[in-house]
């Protein structure tokens, strides 16, 4: 691989656009050609880059211009063409024939997209093109969200992949994790499965608590920074929808079903509530003149938003409790024990996150450690594997499955009992990531 | 003294940490810095009960302002909260501003030397998250003399280490460019270090040189007099252990684990000094002598003495870099150049990483973070780590012999340790 000093972001106005240009900039030292639609754009891109990071010192290694003067010259000079465009082959597929005539040989050329194939992709390329082509998925925002999705295909040099994926971790400082060119690839596979289970849920469960329901049960003291709907809502109901389609649509795994999007999020999606970005979505928040915040949830049931509900759930306070004590096997000891239909959808839902994560080892990455750095590292989610050791280890965790009527991961049938489970602890320490 | 008390290894917490979003506590961060400590190091909670019952062992909590930061005082008596195996053990919180964790090794070794006890396990801690920055910057005034230097000031301790900044400045033949880049490299070297240690808080984070010497701006913002932001230590939540122990204790340690006795670390020399406490009247008492913090000085002088070590003698030194303009007075405290001269040492490579006198390959405070109370604990497991040849992929090649500097206030409180083989 040719030593990356000059790098061209396609989609620079973004915010994952100028998010991965900041960090590449600053961690990369490289010079950067910031490319958008207008030059307004593209300088908006800068300042953000500039603003992501932090630091003035990038700027003068930014140089702002169009697609349609500045591409050729661009990606002609760089030794890293990163395109961030819309996510659709309608828009990537024009902009990589033009790549591909204007790359020089040995230039790596790679996509940020997060659900679209990369080998398709990649046909845009001659031989020495489609070897250097690649998927990197970064998470947003970049600086902050380390992880890397390294995506190759049958056409890569397993070389360059090595090169590319050192220069991503030694020198931009990002938790590489390889993956294949499989649907939504690790991270989103996982979460989105999660995410979009617990709607389906919220919807059948929409009299006992609904959408606020569902978020309680799988709060913080399930490992996770922010709630499953409450992502949802953070990422854009739109994104979800198409995320969780494509997967719908092209895979056929266990949990294909739980892939559905439910009615009442296509609903909302026609309705243009989104999320957080048009104002409404699942949730929604109202400022009051005397500057009060009111939150608000939507209800599937009638359509209306009801103020957003307080729960008073026994176990959940005391495994929360736990968990200030650090005492994170004795929180999972409560959860194990509790009783009632609350209880029962926390430990599906445990039980469902490791089961799937566990299972898609093989399929779209070689080994648990890179589902669980996906999880870790994109998610800010307990990864799997050390659930599996607070659960009491691989056989209590496989008894937690199967009252849950969950299908059980061959890894977990061959684990050694006697080992800790979960082998990434010295690069994450997985109790930060459960809150009391 | 080099063959009294041996120090058998320790744990920390990861300084990334912010345990209040966590919805945790200081007492939650006892119990998993306590926790690893004894997996670490392999000495567990029955043999510490056993001790305990034969009156062998004492615990050491080195705190500054948990009174402040988590309305708690006391904390000598929490680790009784983390394990019952600590029921009646001997034991007591130490402060002394950011040497808080020094004063507490201090306390044990004293006891290991006086052959109190066989085992002493010191244990630094600070939770700081829990109040905003400028709430926080004035409880770490009380570190100063408050009334008179502290009291309504934002920032107070960045503006007397920006003082110092200024001294140097008034005090020796060099520019003011030339200065401000020597601080500045010190910076990127710490950020730097810390790249390389799995626990540090800044493992993630961008520095570069160009970034340290742009100063002033809203990415880089002035917070005491020349000292910009990128010039400070961290606000940090943290802990971090170190386990102290006889000659006895040691052999019989050493026997279990498979190692020699010569493998395991003694604290060979060490040294505690305290200046006048306002910075005022430090630049007054120096005014005329060789050194700006002559206690400083006769404090790594004492070790050394102590030692019968001098400066060509340490492999690696840990110090206090709670500003670059601490580390850089360090330099000459440390007689790796001599006052005035510290820059030379700087700009010739001599304290990066792979330079002949390293300092901070932990990343120092300004790399892997500064959890008061906690700093001159981790200095120690760090020496520990560097002496024993366990420091990962920031050990220092060949280390046999290493220095630690805490310091407390503007350099009021001194304390130096150095561990060897």
């Amino acid at each position: 691989m040719r030593e990356i000093k000059t790098v061209t972001i396609l989609g620079a106005n973004g915010a994952m656009g100028s998010g991965s240009a900041g960090v590449i900039a600053a961690f990369g030292g490289t010079k950067v050609y910031m490319l958008a639609r207008d030059l307004e754009k593209a300088t908006q891109g800068i300042e953000a880059a500039v603003g992501s990071v932090k630091t003035d010192s990038i700027r003068p290694r930014m140089l702002s211009g169009t697609y349609e003067a500045d591409l050729e010259k661009a990606v002609s000079e760089s030794d890293w063409v990163f395109e961030l465009v819309a996510e659709s082959y309608e828009v990537k597929e024009p902009i990589n024939q033009r790549i591909a005539k204007a790359r020089k040989p040995g230039t790596i050329v790679s996509t940020v997209s997060s659900g679209l194939s990369i080998a398709r992709l990649a046909k845009a390329y001659d031989e020495d093109g489609q070897k250097h082509y690649y998927g990197t998925h970064f998470f947003n925002p970049p600086y902050k969200m380390i992880l890397c999705e390294l995506v190759t295909h049958s056409g890569n040099d397993p070389k360059v992949t090595k090169n590319l994926g050192s220069y991503l971790d030694k020198v931009l400082g990002r938790a590489v994790v390889y993956t294949n060119d499989t649907p939504a690839f690790a991270g989103n596979r996982i979460g989105f499965q999660l995410m979009n289970e617990v709607a389906q849920f919220a919807e059948k469960h929409a009299e006992e608590g609904g959408i606020a329901l569902m978020d309680e049960i799988l709060s913080g003291y399930t490992g996770r920074a922010m709630s499953p709907l409450a992502t949802v809502d953070f990422v854009g109901l739109d994104v979800h929808k198409a995320i969780v389609d494509n997967i719908y649509a092209n895979t056929k795994d266990e949990a294909h079903e739980t892939f559905k999007l439910p009615d009442f999020m296509q609903k909302l999606i026609d309705e243009n509530k989104l999320g957080m970005k048009s104002g409404q979505g699942l949730t929604k928040i109202l400022k009051h003149g005397d500057g009060k915040r009111e939150k608000f949830v939507y209800n599937s049931k009638t359509g209306n938003y009801d103020p957003y509900p307080k729960f008073d759930i026994p176990f959940i306070k005391q495994a929360r409790s736990r968990i200030q004590d650090s005492n994170y096997r004795g929180a999972m000891e409560i959860v194990k024990a509790a009783q009632g239909l609350e209880a029962d959808l926390a430990r599906y839902f445990i039980g469902r996150y490791i089961s799937y994560s566990l299972s898609i080892v093989g399929e779209v990455v070689e080994t648990k450690e890179m589902a669980d750095a996906a999880m870790g590292f994109g998610f800010n989610w307990v990864p799997a594997s050390a659930f599996v050791d607070y659960l009491g280890g691989p056989k209590e965790t496989i008894s937690l499955l199967e009252t849950s009527k969950l299908p059980i991961p061959s890894i977990l049938t061959k684990a050694k009992p006697s080992k800790k489970f979960y082998e990434l602890g010295n690069k994450l320490d997985a109790r930060s990531l459960f809150k009391g | 003294m080099a063959e009294k008390v041996f120090v058998l290894g320790g744990e920390q917490t990861d300084f990334q940490r912010n345990w209040s979003k966590e919805g945790k506590s200081f007492l939650s961060m006892m119990r998993e810095v306590m926790d690893d400590a004894v997996e670490k190091v392999g000495i567990d909670y029955q043999t510490i009960a056993k001790l305990n019952k034969e009156n062998r062992v004492a615990v050491f909590v080195g705190n500054f302002d948990a009174e402040q930061y988590a309305n708690q005082g006391h904390l000598g008596a929490f680790l009784t909260e983390v394990n019952p195996a600590f029921y009646g053990v001997p034991g007591a919180r130490y402060e002394a501003a950011c040497a808080s964790g020094s004063v507490a090794l201090d306390a044990a070794m004293t006891h290991i030397r006086a052959e109190d006890y066989d085992l002493a396990i010191v244990l630094g801690i600070e939770v700081m998250k829990t109040v905003s920055s400028n709430v926080g910057g004035d409880f770490l005034g009380t570190a100063a003399y408050y009334e008179k230097e502290a009291k309504g000031v934002q920032f107070p301790f960045p503006k007397l280490f920006g003082k110092l900044a200024d001294v140097i400045l008034e005090r020796y033949d060099i520019t003011e460019d030339r200065f401000m880049d020597a601080l500045a490299e010190i910076s990127r070297i710490n950020y730097a270090n810390a790249k390389r240690n799995p626990k540090s808080q800044t493992r993630s984070w961008f520095m570069n040189k160009e970034h340290a010497v742009a100063r002033g701006g809203a990415n880089n913002m002035a917070v005491g007099g020349r000292l910009c932001i990128t010039d400070c230590s961290q606000v940090t939540d943290g802990a971090a252990v170190t386990f102290l122990a006889s000659k006895d204790f040691a052999k019989d340690f050493s026997k279990k684990h498979n190692k020699d006795i010569d493998d395991i670390p003694r604290i060979k020399g060490w040294g505690h000094r305290v200046a006048p406490i306002t910075f005022d009247a430090k630049k007054e008492e120096s005014k005329g002598q060789k050194y700006i913090l002559p206690w400083t000085r006769q404090t790594v002088k004492d070790a050394y003495d102590r030692a019968d070590l001098d400066m060509k003698d340490i492999d690696v030194f840990e110090t206090h870099d709670c500003f670059t303009s601490s580390e850089y007075a360090a330099i000459s405290a440390f007689g790796i150049t001599d006052p005035g001269k510290e820059h030379e040492a700087i700009e010739a490579g001599t304290i990066d990483f792979h330079g002949k006198k390293p300092i901070n390959p932990s990343g120092g405070l300004i790399g892997v973070g500064h959890p008061v109370g906690a700093s001159g604990v981790r200095m120690m497991l760090d020496l520990h780590k560097q002496v024993t040849g366990d420091a990962g992929d920031y050990q220092v090649k060949g280390a046999k012999n290493g220095l630690m500097l805490n310091i407390g206030g503007s350099a009021t409180t001194n304390m130096v340790f150095i561990l060897g083989r």
